[in-house]
């Protein structure tokens, strides 16, 4: 399994100026979580040319299901996202999760409020609050997220602790 | 007008005792980019260890 390459999916979705905001596990490391994680989840715009960008970064990436055997007739265009939602992708450049909608959150738009501009390898990027992540990892409700609550509560109070 | 802090889940609440701040602070002490290019250096780490192991076995 080849490790995910969090600059290269985050350029070429950036570069291709796909509308997103950063959640999951990479929004965690980037409110400067010590936890590791291996893939990059997004919640992306559902407007029509966002994901016309978004579909035109991502195919020389070859997106296929992850997990799923090969030779599914999959094809990754547009068409194929605008007709579903939320993707778990295998990419050449990694694991790449595409929401187009997220449990305590919404989709895109609705997430907006809960979003913070960012400077990424020179390019601008929302990422989700740390206090919304927090949510967002309560409403999964996932016992595995507990541990992981526990940090994003830590660095919450650390942020507090060095802001006043 | 201040909200109401939500009360911590009491599960969460056990693990935020055992979480190692220091490793936040030194965390916090880098930009976003860098925290993601020192996740980068470890993932591709442990890719390397995986696959030693492997070699390994065989």
């Amino acid at each position: 399994m080849r490790p995910t390459d969090f600059e290269g999916l985050l350029r070429r979705l950036l570069e291709a100026r796909v509308d997103f905001i950063l959640v999951g596990g990479l929004a965690a490391t980037v409110h400067g979580s010590a936890r590791a994680t291996f893939d990059v989840d997004v919640v992306y715009s559902r407007s029509p040319d966002s994901i016309d960008r978004l579909v035109k970064a991502l195919a020389p990436l070859e997106p296929y299901l992850r997990g799923a055997p090969r030779g599914l007739p999959f094809v990754f265009d547009a068409e194929t996202v605008r007709r579903g939602l939320n993707f778990t992708l295998d990419t050449t450049l990694g694991d790449l999760d595409l929401l187009g909608e997220i449990t305590g959150g919404g989709g895109y738009d609705d997430l907006l409020s809960d979003s913070v501009p960012l400077t990424l390898f020179g390019f601008a990027c929302l990422c989700v609050t740390l206090p919304k992540l927090i949510e967002l990892k309560r409403a999964a409700g996932r016992p595995k997220d507990n541990e992981v609550l526990g940090e994003l509560q830590a660095l919450l109070e650390e942020r507090s602790r060095t802001d006043e | 007008m201040d909200r109401a802090k939500p009360s911590l889940d009491p599960v969460v609440a056990a693990y935020l005792k055992d979480v190692d701040r220091t490793l936040l602070r030194s965390n916090l002490r880098l930009s976003p980019e860098d925290r993601i290019r020192k996740l980068q250096d470890f993932v591709r780490l442990m890719s390397r260890l995986r696959e030693a192991g492997r070699q390994a076995e065989r």
